[in-house]
């Protein structure tokens, strides 16, 4: 690849820049640098790997027709993710899969998890215990970077009911995490 | 205030992302998804500029535009005539008659694909 290594130096904004201006090399870049950040995210909403590919495709595709949207306010990944977040909610409101969703609401989520002390567990093992609604939640949230009102909207969900879905994931990820939460964020903080 | 550095935690272990084996293989899918689409994009619009160059051109032809070049291409014709007849005199191809269509079917091929270059150089910038 010719202008790889002129790309490989520049900062996301500036290969926005040049994306927006259509140099679609320095948009692949863009994906080379964040396309497992965004796959991830969607496996972490409950997407199976094949649709989460998918689904981050037709993100990454999104963002490039909206390239000139991005100034850059936040990070290009936190932008991405929103969109493909918001393409995943589509997609299974679409499938009918987000009546599952409105059904935890109406009941409430019955999946209790026990926390197992003695197991070490990373955070997609911990969310796979999460119902949908749960899991959906709070990765738009800690994952995808928006507000609980946004989550409320992208999702047609009351806010109070979103936020309870919040606090309860939440809650089953701390005693989920716990055993090994300590230790894993001070790694965090020894990378960061 | 645990509260709140559990949530800034999970913050940070979202951030946290594993490294996919293929990567590669799905950024170069992404790239080959926007150059079909770009490529799309460059045959629609051309099409819309010949297009758009036909309705032009057919617009100029069927008005009073025509009478007016076949005007101001007669005499140059004529001389355009009289050239060949100096090479080839004996190829009467290029009577006056036929010959004042033959210009202005060139020049209406080419105002096509003028105002067609002119129209997709336009709708690609735009």
């Amino acid at each position: 690849m010719p202008g790889g290594h002129r790309l490989a130096g520049l900062h996301d904004v500036e290969l926005a820049t040049l994306a927006s201006a259509g140099d679609r090399l320095a948009f692949g870049e863009l994906v080379r640098r964040h396309g497992s950040a965004v796959r991830s995210l969607l496996r972490r909403m409950g997407a199976a790997p094949p649709e989460a590919d998918d689904v981050a495709q037709d993100a990454f595709l999104s963002a490039f027709e909206a390239i000139a949207e991005f100034r850059g306010e936040g990070t290009f990944a936190g932008w991405v993710k929103r969109i493909a977040a918001r393409l995943y909610l589509r997609r299974l409101q679409r499938e009918k899969r987000l009546a599952a969703v409105a059904l935890e609401a109406e009941y409430g989520a019955a999946q209790s998890l026990q926390p197992d002390a003695t197991s070490r567990m990373d955070l997609d093992e911990a969310l796979k215990g999460l119902g949908l609604a749960e899991r959906l939640c709070v990765s738009m949230c800690y994952g995808a970077g928006l507000s609980h009102a946004e989550a409320a909207e992208a999702l047609n969900l009351p806010l109070g009911t979103v936020k309870s879905h919040v606090k309860r994931g939440l809650e089953k990820l701390r005693a989920r995490l716990a055993p090994t939460e300590g230790a894993q964020l001070e790694g965090s903080s020894a990378n960061g | 205030m645990a509260e709140l550095d559990f949530e800034r935690g999970l913050e940070r272990l979202f951030a946290q992302t594993p490294d996919y084996s293929d990567s590669e293989a799905f950024a170069g899918l992404v790239e080959n998804r926007l150059d079909r689409g770009w490529n799309l994009r460059r045959m629609l619009i051309g099409a819309a500029g010949v297009a758009g160059g036909v309705v032009g051109a057919s617009q100029l032809i069927m008005s009073n535009f025509l009478h007016r070049v076949e005007d101001a291409s007669e005499g140059s014709s004529k001389l355009l005539a009289a050239g060949f007849a100096q090479v080839k005199p004996s190829l009467d191809l290029f009577a006056s008659a036929q010959s004042d269509w033959l210009v202005i079917c060139l020049a209406s091929g080419m105002a096509i694909l003028a105002i067609g270059f002119v129209l997709t150089k336009v709708i690609e910038e735009i």
